[in-house]
């Protein structure tokens, strides 16, 4: 079944099923038939959530393949991810990428026309001072924690990327479950996209606890979900707190996602972590184990491709490793932080050896370190120390050359926080840094 | 505490931005003051470095200023606390 299909056989109510404040899009228009040209397969990236959206069910069943891309992403990206993926044809709207677009969004749909592939979804994970990795997958593996249509039919509010996994997840929840999107524009100011969101009534509402601390402080008094999502990073106490005292009413629900394994897991009651009980039951047909202190899942069915590709490499009994350092209780597993090999800041991953590889070149960096420290705004940041070249240079200008110097090289998350100058450095047993939380 | 503050803003826009900072006055709303979420979660980083408390992290209580009054406010009410 397409995507088409699906948003069509869910639907609950008359009306915009896609509505950006703009623009909105009602079943006739999110039909399939895709442009003869774009068959073989494309990539898209467009900032417009309605014309997205419409490509999506155009394209899913018409396509071979279709490569979602950041309309953020620099025309070096998208052109490298294009290749990786062997795909010419791009759709967009972006004047910048006018050398590589073969159409755009609205010369992409045509006439309806029935479908005669089942299109791979290609996602990109995110990147933190590398380039994004492509992710394969099928819809089907995407709708897999799909919750079917609801009575009255939800409004969800859209405040991720359409193109990247949790935002995704959102449209896909919104219209396959007969429901509606209400998109504000991914680039508008907070408070604008918080006001449209409680104008149209939204009932579902889903963010990471970077983007509910950023919601909490702008949020307009007529805002009120009934239930809130948060996904992505830990769920720490004050977030919870702040979001039960200010949305009374509503329900809460961690969503517990990986977009390299295209799993997730749900937990409504509002706790931090999730109860012990899941490491023998699984959660959604989600296999939870832990070893060596972190966590490690089992997806139902098939891993996407992507994934042997990347770094992941499963234990014996088919468990992949997440990352996420976890601490057991009498009966929750409650989550610590990533391991060390990633920190997570306002929803970004970033590799701390990946940005000292940066540092290092500079040249009046000796060496540098990157540790991190818990903030209760981002949920980490990083902090630099090092040891300059010249033991003589001068604090506060060697600090604003460093600054100026990471602005050009690292995405703003990467961006040490602090930079300490020290004369030397610890290095361990097996003469490496010594890494780990400031 | 405010001036503290304000010296600790302005140093932190130097570094990371050009031309001059915004005037913070009691009703600026901080997030519309040219800092994102990230930029308020570095300044109070430093404001931790400076002062050597962070009471979004002490206090016991999810509060969440919008203005740059209700700031400071919660700065100094923790300071005394």
């Amino acid at each position: 079944m397409t995507l088409a299909a699906r948003i069509t056989a869910g639907q609950a109510s008359a009306g915009a099923r896609v509505d950006t404040g703009g623009t909105t899009l009602g079943d006739a228009e999110l039909v399939p038939g895709l442009a003869a040209d774009l068959a073989s397969g494309f990539a898209v990236s467009v900032g417009d959530a309605a014309q997205l959206i419409r490509l999506l069910a155009a394209a899913d069943g018409q396509a071979d393949a279709m490569l979602l891309l950041s309309p953020a992403l620099s025309p070096e990206h998208t052109s490298t991810l294009m290749a990786e993926a062997s795909l010419s044809r791009l759709v967009s709207d972006r004047a910048d990428l006018a050398a590589l677009t073969t159409l755009t969004p609205d010369a992409a749909v045509a006439p309806p026309h029935a479908p005669t592939v089942e299109t791979d979804w290609l996602l990109t994970t995110s990147g933190t001072t590398g380039r994004p990795k492509i992710v394969r997958h099928r819809l089907a593996s995407l709708l897999r924690t799909v919750k079917p249509a609801q009575v009255p039919p939800p409004i969800w509010g859209l405040l991720y990327e359409p193109t990247r996994f949790a935002g995704l997840q959102v449209v896909l929840q919104a219209l396959t479950g007969g429901g509606r999107l209400i998109a504000p524009a991914f680039d508008a100011p907070m408070p604008e996209r918080l006001t449209l969101l409680a104008d149209r009534g939204v009932s579902h509402l889903s963010a990471t606890p970077t983007l509910w601390r950023r919601i909490l402080m702008d949020a307009p008094a007529n805002l009120a979900p009934s239930q809130h999502t948060r996904g992505g990073e830990i769920a720490d106490r004050p977030v919870l707190a702040a979001l039960a005292a200010r949305f009374p009413e509503a329900r809460i629900r961690h969503i517990y996602a990986s977009t390299e394994l295209g799993v997730g897991f749900s937990v409504r009651d509002g706790h931090p972590g999730f109860p012990r009980a899941w490491l023998e039951s699984g959660r959604d047909g989600v296999d939870l184990r832990i070893r060596e202190d972190t966590l490690w899942v089992r997806p139902p069915g098939a891993v996407p491709e992507g994934v042997a590709a990347s770094a992941l490499t499963p234990d014996d009994d088919g468990y992949f490793p997440t990352g996420d350092r976890v601490e057991l209780t009498k009966d929750r597993v409650l989550f610590l932080g990533r391991d060390a090999t990633t920190v997570n800041i306002g929803g970004t991953k970033i590799q701390p050896e990946a940005v000292e590889r940066v540092l290092n070149e500079h040249p009046d960096i000796a060496i540098a370190r990157i540790a991190h420290r818990p903030n209760p705004i981002a949920g980490s940041l990083l902090t630099l120390t090092l040891v300059p070249r010249d033991s003589q240079a001068d604090p506060k200008t060697l600090r604003r050359a460093i600054s100026a110097f990471c602005k050009e090289r690292l995405p703003r998350e990467a961006m040490p926080a602090q930079i300490k100058l020290v004369s030397e450095l610890e290095l361990n047993a097996a003469g490496k840094l010594t890494r780990g939380a400031a | 505490m405010r001036d503290t503050i304000r010296g600790v803003f302005e140093e932190l826009w130097a570094e990371q931005e050009d031309g001059p900072p915004p005037v913070l006055s009691d009703d600026t709303v901080l997030l519309e003051s040219g800092l994102d979420s990230l930029g308020l979660a570095i300044f109070v980083s430093r404001l931790d470095e400076e002062l050597g408390f962070d009471p979004f992290t002490a206090s016991d209580e999810a509060y969440y200023p919008r203005t740059f009054g209700e700031f400071v406010a919660f700065y100094e009410k923790n300071a005394q606390g």
